[in-house]
């Protein structure tokens, strides 16, 4: 399983690419990857969402892309249309040992 | 007319443009201010016999008012608003504000980020009140609610539409700490809330890029007014001293010199620089590229100002205040907003001024005019 995140905006503006590969993980974050994508209901969220009403700024947006068993999905949301799961699941991603992360400027 | 350098209030040509143009709560600041003034007793007194007549809505009652009103508003001003900080314990949108930690006037706290929160929300609140008679974020004494300790590493700060955000810092963009140390960064969030109040520009390209940028000039004059600095002085950087390891540089930002400020920053200054991104889902393309044109109008605000001279919140940032509070609206784009800035120039200063053809220069300078 290979999961990245790419969040943008935020105060900075910049845009940070964290990646994940199971294969890479040790055997227990291997486990407790796929236990939080499941948690997520990663595969049934829909790519994207109505947005949010203006009024917040400086607000971070995710594309969270995860590939497994031949089959790939794509989730986009502003922070504050993360479902929680989906948050924890970011949020455990930009710290566990051997996920590798890289900071680029906005433009894609 | 003339300037009012000196003045530690609005000058009664300004309350008037306001009184005039803007939305009902910087009306209602600026008419409250207008009424208690001498200059226009005279017609108050008209406005209250028409009321006797039964032709008005204005009357002693509502001017009663209007004087307890400016009295509350006088008070907090000396103090610094009405401020609430909390703390978030971590915890995400569903759990703010979170818990109360320090309220107005209640003594500093052992936990620094509650204590900057505080400091920076009350120096942006009284800039706004002292020198442009803007009771807060609304213009109508609106609590500044700010929740720190927001998520877990958190490396952002933010407005969410009613409130003050920050997280933490992971050390990779900010450093840990870091979100609540600049008062231009506090002063950038907050002036978010007072766009979203008066000219409600659209989070997205260009207008996406005013209303990042009226955020960045307001962020620095709220530091440059906070440290006594004249136009000339300035350091003109947005967020100094506070990347972390993945950043390298002094500051996310530079009014003075877009582009420059870290090895990712790729602001433009002048619109040959002008990234036409889309705004779409792509975390990417940054509402379409708000962080990063509004290079061209900020650095149209450092000309100008620094072309006037002095402090840079009297002329320009009046010019500014006037023109986000009275004159744009939501799909405003750079070219509305120069327009403005030069007509408020000439109502303020005169069209022969100085000051607006210094408005009128950057415009020109940034390729936008």
């Amino acid at each position: 399983m290979k999961v990245s995140v790419v969040r943008g905006g935020g105060l900075a503006g910049v845009v940070e690419t964290t990646t994940a590969d199971s294969e890479r993980l040790s055997e227990g974050d291997a486990t407790a990857l796929r236990e939080k994508v499941d948690a997520a209901g990663f595969f049934d969220l829909p790519g994207e969402v109505e947005r949010p009403p203006p009024g917040g700024a400086d607000r971070f947006h995710y594309a969270v892309t995860v590939e497994d068993s031949g089959r790939a999905h794509t989730v986009r949301r502003a922070e504050p249309d993360l479902p929680e799961a989906l948050g924890a699941l970011i949020a455990w991603l930009s710290s566990v040992p051997g996920a590798e992360s890289g900071v680029a400027p906005p433009g894609g | 007319m003339t300037a009012c350098p000196g003045c530690s209030i609005a000058p009664p040509d300004l309350l008037a443009a306001i009184a005039e143009r803007g939305d009902a709560a910087d009306r209602e600041a600026a008419q409250r201010t207008l009424a208690a003034s001498a200059v226009l007793r005279a017609q108050r007194e008209a406005a209250t016999r028409r009321w006797r007549e039964g032709a008005g809505t204005t009357g002693p009652a509502e001017a009663a008012a209007a004087a307890e009103r400016a009295e509350r508003a006088e008070r907090a001003g000396r103090a610094g608003g009405r401020r609430t900080v909390y703390d978030a314990g971590h915890g995400t949108e569903a759990a703010l504000p979170g818990r109360k930690v320090r309220s107005e006037g209640d003594k500093p706290v052992a936990d620094a980020a509650v204590n900057e929160a505080y400091d920076g929300a009350g120096l942006t609140y009284r800039f706004y009140r002292e020198l442009f008679e803007r009771d807060s974020i609304d213009g109508r004494g609106m609590g500044l609610v700010s929740s720190v300790h927001y998520g877990t590493d958190f490396d952002n700060a933010f407005w969410n539409g009613s409130q003050m955000v920050y997280g933490d810092g992971s050390g990779r963009i900010f450093v840990r700490g870091g979100l609540t140390r600049d008062v231009d960064v506090i002063a950038h969030e907050l002036t978010h809330g007072v766009t979203q109040m008066t000219a409600a520009l659209e989070y997205s390209r260009q207008p996406g890029a005013l209303n990042e940028s009226f955020s960045d000039v307001f962020g620095s004059l709220v530091k440059q007014h906070h440290l006594g600095q004249t136009a000339a002085d300035a350091d003109w950087l947005i967020g100094a001293g506070i990347l972390g390891t993945a950043l390298k540089g002094k500051a996310l930002r530079s009014m003075k010199e877009p582009g420059s400020a870290n090895d990712l920053d790729r602001q433009a200054g002048t619109m040959r620089g002008y990234a036409d991104l889309p705004d779409d889902d792509d975390p990417a393309h940054d509402n379409g590229g708000v962080h990063i044109n509004s290079g061209i109008p900020n650095h149209a605000f450092y000309l100008a100002a620094t072309a006037i001279g002095g402090h840079a919140w009297e002329a320009a940032g009046r010019i500014w205040y006037v023109t986000l509070t009275t004159r744009l609206e939501a799909a405003s784009d750079f070219r509305a907003a120069a327009d403005a800035t030069i007509a408020v120039a000439g109502e303020l200063f005169g069209t022969a001024s100085p000051e607006r053809q210094a408005v009128s220069d950057a415009w020109k300078a940034v390729g936008v005019l």
